[in-house]
């Protein structure tokens, strides 16, 4: 295949575009910024993306990477529409790379080691133990705050290291995550998912009657997420304010054992070998009658019409007997790594991505809702659920209650740091609850065990000076 | 005296020349395996985190606090019952294949193409067609097991939620995988049966079993030998599997090293832990591989 | 005549039921690539339903497929091409020229497939990004002959010993150099040997995950194993006929290739390849 010839740059205005000869480009942008996205195979040229600067020659260069969004709308008007206005609004080439994300863990190590790579780097969870490669963001947020007032307490508690006193992330936006159940299938039983409680009496006869609700206890996204808040319900906490591991309490066996019983009289044992798609097609195939999800559940449904999308219910996470709290089911984290090439460029993107959270949350149909909120106000935000034409009708409007009342940081009432991402990493709390669901430990012995797992890690992150 | 002179000549080429042939290969590899190899050496003995290739030194601490972590020591067993129970199946799958496929017959071409498709496949790719195939709601074995009346809905196999059926579960794609490749390798060792053996077993009266046990075997031995060593390095350090399946499994119980590494090194950062995770085996299977060459190589009938 | 029927009846009750087990997977990824993604989990349809091209028209008109393909397809060649260029020299001299030090060199090349390149990947991409090789697909090209040269100079070292010492002394009496004997003598005589290094080496390439996703992030770059869970997988929603088409069609032109090769490879492998 030939390479490229090398032909002094010119500019042209006009329709053609713009010729550059490759040495020059590999030297403005470097390894890891591709600023027209020469592919190293396919000659002559081959760009990354839509051709977005027609006859533009553009003078910086940013290079991001972030997740395949869920909603294919959103991606459509984030590189379509939002990063193009920018880009041309700041002379900057922009060049935004999608992928799934559960690689991204493995593409931050790979850049973090290769000390190059993009500029901005999303994650769906805050990447504390990324801390020592990547700038203060106090920055962007002080710039942003200027501009739209406070960083939400769920996103600082999430991206600020209490000790070191440092913004190692900054988050964009959460996904508030509510219950999904089927109004129907729960009427039928003559109950509702109002509280655990309510919950445990539903589920055998929701089980009877061949549609069991599901709570996954598995290595996965989703378990880890509904496993986490449940224990919040009933008063267990990983750690306190202090990031101090509180997580062998008589509050969490009686959650355990709580679970226990509950899938043992109303589960399916598929529960075990779910991937974060499973809760989703539980739902999808009719069978499921509730899981906690994120509206990706209703969205779906509604796109395919499917017969029973109607009857397709979001509430907030059902009580338990210490109170009513949930946790966002994702958050939208960018980062900055110190080896940046476009730091300037990356910090000014940022804050306007976080000043325009309205139009992500919009582009998103209210998957995404802003961190720092006033920018788009929960009111606000709750006049366009209410807009939506899914029956029943206003059903999303209780996103906002949610958002505003009832979701929290993984590691509340503490701060999300290392060790809260290390004991998420290793799938811990969801283990805990499956050896006893299973019948493989009691719950005293499970909750011990994992609680001494929990303080090895804590006491190896605070040697490290992170905690 | 001028031949002794030439000859010398000869074996002073012969080892420059064979220098500069093997430079190539050894330089490749030297680079990009084996100071790597040296660099995650070193990490495994420091608290790298995050990426990062360089940490405090540690001395022997993340090795001695794996051998500490219940998981770890799960994930240890699991990967030799993993590998060796895929691999025993598959080389008495892939003996019996072999032998049945070196015959000729009518659609032994037909048989052979869909024999090799598992191996022409990715298998990253497999594996995630294997979750649909194992899929919680629309399992197809599920489906003909049901319609096989075999089980009923209500008790159909959990095949990637309960310990012991992840575990064969996650068995089988691997057996499933490697049998076309250790078929092939089988397939090729009983070709390489020189007639004149067989001519001579048929005239000794050994037929059927006999002659596979005292003539077809031993010949086959160092061939056999090779392609088990190869099905087990493969399958102890390939993270595919598992990693897609089941990431581990029912709380842990399918963690095998490679997937328990990349959790702790990748998705925890926790670089050094995770190297000495997965470097573990290293010695473990240094000393099976010199074993097994060399009775591969006494086991040679020439 | 009754022997020989005995013969062929113990071939085909061995061979069919495998081939059955091993090819069913791919019967049921050519079933569900035909359905419509809405009926996929609709237990009603499992067999009976409207079959539909929607997927593979979505594959190779809404993703980057096609090139997914080619990308691979490109490495994959050129990673056979440096991997004979590396091995067959190699492997020659480890066959001939080195006598018992070749034989434990052997074994120490063998020893290169022992770490698991769950971790490798980082310090080699460390390697990539300071060659400027990050998001190419040279990266890959440099990258994959480490694990395929191993193998290559093992299996080919099997295959030059086979060959009779003869007929290179009777070249090189001619006044022909080392050189010269090995490009023109045994080079032809060893071709299904080579033949199988292609094989297994484009196998090799094909089946790689790990460093494809380390070192590639653009998705014009993206291989055909990285591809798919990237854009077939949104989020918490899989796509799986989509997915299942996309397995299937590189598949079955592999398959068949080998195939075909097959008995040239077995042909090879007769005169003794791993005395």
């Amino acid at each position: 295949m030939p390479d490229t010839t090398d032909q002094p740059a010119t500019e042209q205005s006009g329709s053609t575009g713009t010729r550059i000869s490759r040495r020059e480009l590999l030297r403005k942008a470097g390894a890891g910024a591709v600023a027209l996205g020469v592919a190293g195979s396919t000659a002559p040229f081959s760009f990354a993306g839509p051709l977005r600067y027609k006859g533009r020659w553009l003078k910086g260069d940013l290079s991001i990477i972030q997740w395949v969004h869920f909603v294919p709308a959103y991606d459509d008007w984030f590189d379509n529409t939002w990063v193009k206005q920018w880009g041309q609004a700041n002379d900057v080439q922009v060049n935004v790379e999608h992928i799934n994300n559960t690689l991204l863990d493995t593409r931050a190590a790979a850049e973090v080691a290769a000390q190059s790579g993009h500029d901005l780097f999303f994650n769906l969870h805050p990447m504390a133990s990324y801390e020592d490669q990547v700038i203060n963001h106090a920055s962007i947020i002080n710039e942003v705050q200027r501009k739209v007032g406070k960083y939400g307490a769920l996103a600082k508690l999430s991206t600020y290291n209490t000790k070191t006193k440092k913004y190692f992330a900054i988050s964009d936006n959460y996904v508030p995550d509510p219950v999904v159940w089927r109004h129907d299938l729960w009427n039928a039983v003559g109950e509702s998912p109002a509280t655990w409680d309510h919950v445990a009496k539903a589920a055998p006869k929701l089980k009877a009657s061949g549609h069991p609700i599901g709570i996954g206890q598995s290595q996965e996204l989703d378990s880890n997420m509904a496993l986490i808040a449940f224990l919040m319900c009933f008063g267990s906490f990983i750690q306190d304010e202090h990031n101090r591991p509180t997580l062998q309490s008589k509050n969490t066996v009686e959650a355990v054992k709580f679970m226990a019983s509950l899938y043992k009289s109303g589960e399916d044992a598929g529960i075990f070998g779910w991937n974060p798609a499973s809760n989703n097609n539980y739902i999808y195939s009719g069978t499921g009658s509730m899981i906690l999800n994120a509206i990706s559940a209703t969205r779906t449904p509604e796109a395919q019409h499917l017969p029973f999308s109607d009857n397709l219910w979001i509430w907030p996470i059902p009580a338990g007997p210490k109170g009513r709290l949930g946790l966002e089911h994702v958050m939208g984290c960018y980062s900055i790594w110190k080896f940046a090439k476009n730091k300037e460029n990356a910090e000014k993107f940022l804050a306007d991505l976080c000043i325009h959270g309205k139009d992500a949350t919009v582009a998103s149909q209210l998957y995404n809702f802003p961190s720092f909120p006033d920018a788009f106000p929960f009111k606000s935000i709750r006049k366009l659920a209410a807009e939506d034409k899914n029956k029943p009708n206003g059903k999303y409007t209780i996103l906002t209650t949610i958002a505003e009342k009832y979701t929290h940081n993984i590691g509340y009432p503490g701060t999300t740091n290392a060790a809260i991402d290390e004991i998420f990493s290793k799938y811990l709390i969801p283990q805990m609850f499956a050896q006893v669901s299973q019948g493989k430990l009691s719950a005293q012995d499970s909750v011990r065990d994992t609680m001494s797992v929990v303080k090895g890690i804590y006491s190896k992150w605070r040697k490290r000076g992170k905690i | 005296m001028a031949a002794r002179g030439r000859h010398r000549y000869l074996a002073e080429r012969r080892g420059f020349l064979a220098t500069l042939l093997i430079s190539p290969a050894v330089l490749f590899i030297g680079l990009l395996v084996g100071a790597p190899l040296g660099l995650a050496i070193y990490l495994s003995f420091t608290d790298a985190t995050a990426g990062s290739l360089s940490g405090k030194w540690l001395g022997l601490g993340n090795y001695r606090a794996a051998l500490h972590d219940q998981i770890f020591r799960d994930a240890l067993w699991h990967t030799v019952l993993f590998t060796v129970i895929s691999q025993a199946v598959v080389i008495v799958c892939a003996g019996l294949l072999a032998h049945a496929l070196v015959r000729r017959f009518r659609g032994r071409w037909l048989l052979r193409f869909l024999v090799l498709l598992p191996w022409a496949a990715p298998i990253a790719l497999t594996a995630i067609g294997f979750l649909w195939f194992y899929d919680p709601q629309a399992s197809i074995f599920t489906w003909f097991l049901v319609h096989l009346h075999l089980v009923d809905r209500s008790n159909a196999p959990n095949w990637l939620g309960t310990p012991h059926a992840a575990m064969s579960s996650i068995i089988t794609v691997q057996a499933w995988r490697v049998l076309p490749f250790a078929t092939v390798i089988f397939l090729a060792g009983i070709s390489s049966i020189p007639q004149e053996v067989d001519d001579a077993a048929a005239i000794d009266g050994a037929t059927g079993l006999k002659k596979f046990w005292y003539v077809s075997l031993p010949l086959q031995l160092p061939i056999a030998i090779v392609a088990i060593l190869f099905g087990i390095v493969f399958t102890a350090t390939d993270m595919v599997v598992p990693y897609i399946l089941t990431n581990g499994g029912p709380f842990n119980s399918t963690q095998v090293l490679t997937t328990y590494a990349f959790q702790t090194g990748i998705n925890a950062g926790n670089i050094g832990e995770g190297a000495a995770v997965a470097l573990f085996m290293l010695p473990l299977l240094v000393v099976v591989t010199i074993g097994m060459l060399f009775f591969a190589r006494r086991a040679e009938v020439t | 005549m009754t022997g020989r029927w005995r013969h062929h009846a113990f071939a085909y009750a061995v061979a069919v039921p495998f081939a059955i087990v091993l090819a069913f997977p791919f019967f049921w990824m050519a079933v569900t690539s035909f359905k419509p993604e809405a009926q996929v989990y609709d237990p009603t349809k499992v067999w009976t339903f409207h079959p539909t091209l929607a997927n593979y028209g979505f594959l190779f008109h809404h993703t980057g497929y096609l090139r997914w393909l080619r990308n691979s397809t490109f490495v994959g060649i050129m990673v056979v091409l440096i991997t004979l260029a590396v091995a067959i020299p190699a492997g020659y001299a480890l066959a001939r020229l080195s006598g018992r030090v070749g034989r434990s060199l052997g074994v120490a090349i063998f020893l290169t497939y022992l770490v698991p390149p769950t971790l490798l990947f980082l310090p080699l991409s460390r390697v990539v990004s300071k060659l400027g090789l990050s998001d190419r697909l040279w990266a890959l090209i440099l990258v994959y002959p480490s694990f395929t040269i191993p193998f290559a100079i093992w299996l080919l070292m099997g295959f030059f010993k086979a060959i009779p010492q003869e007929l290179e002394d009777a070249a090189l009496v001619d006044g022909c150099s080392r050189l010269g004997a090995l490009v023109r003598i045994v080079l032809p005589v060893s071709l299904p040997g080579i033949i199988t290094v292609v094989i297994f080496t484009f196998s090799l390439v094909i089946n790689e995950f790990v460093y494809a996703i380390t070192f590639i992030s653009s998705s014009t770059n993206r291989t055909v194993t990285v591809g798919v869970p990237t854009d077939l997988i949104r989020g918490d929603l899989f796509n799986w006929p989509g997915i299942m088409a996309a397995i299937l069609i590189p598949s079955i032109p592999l398959a068949l290739v080998y195939n075909a090769f097959l008995n040239r490879f077995i042909t090879g492998f007769t005169g003794g390849a791993f005395r």
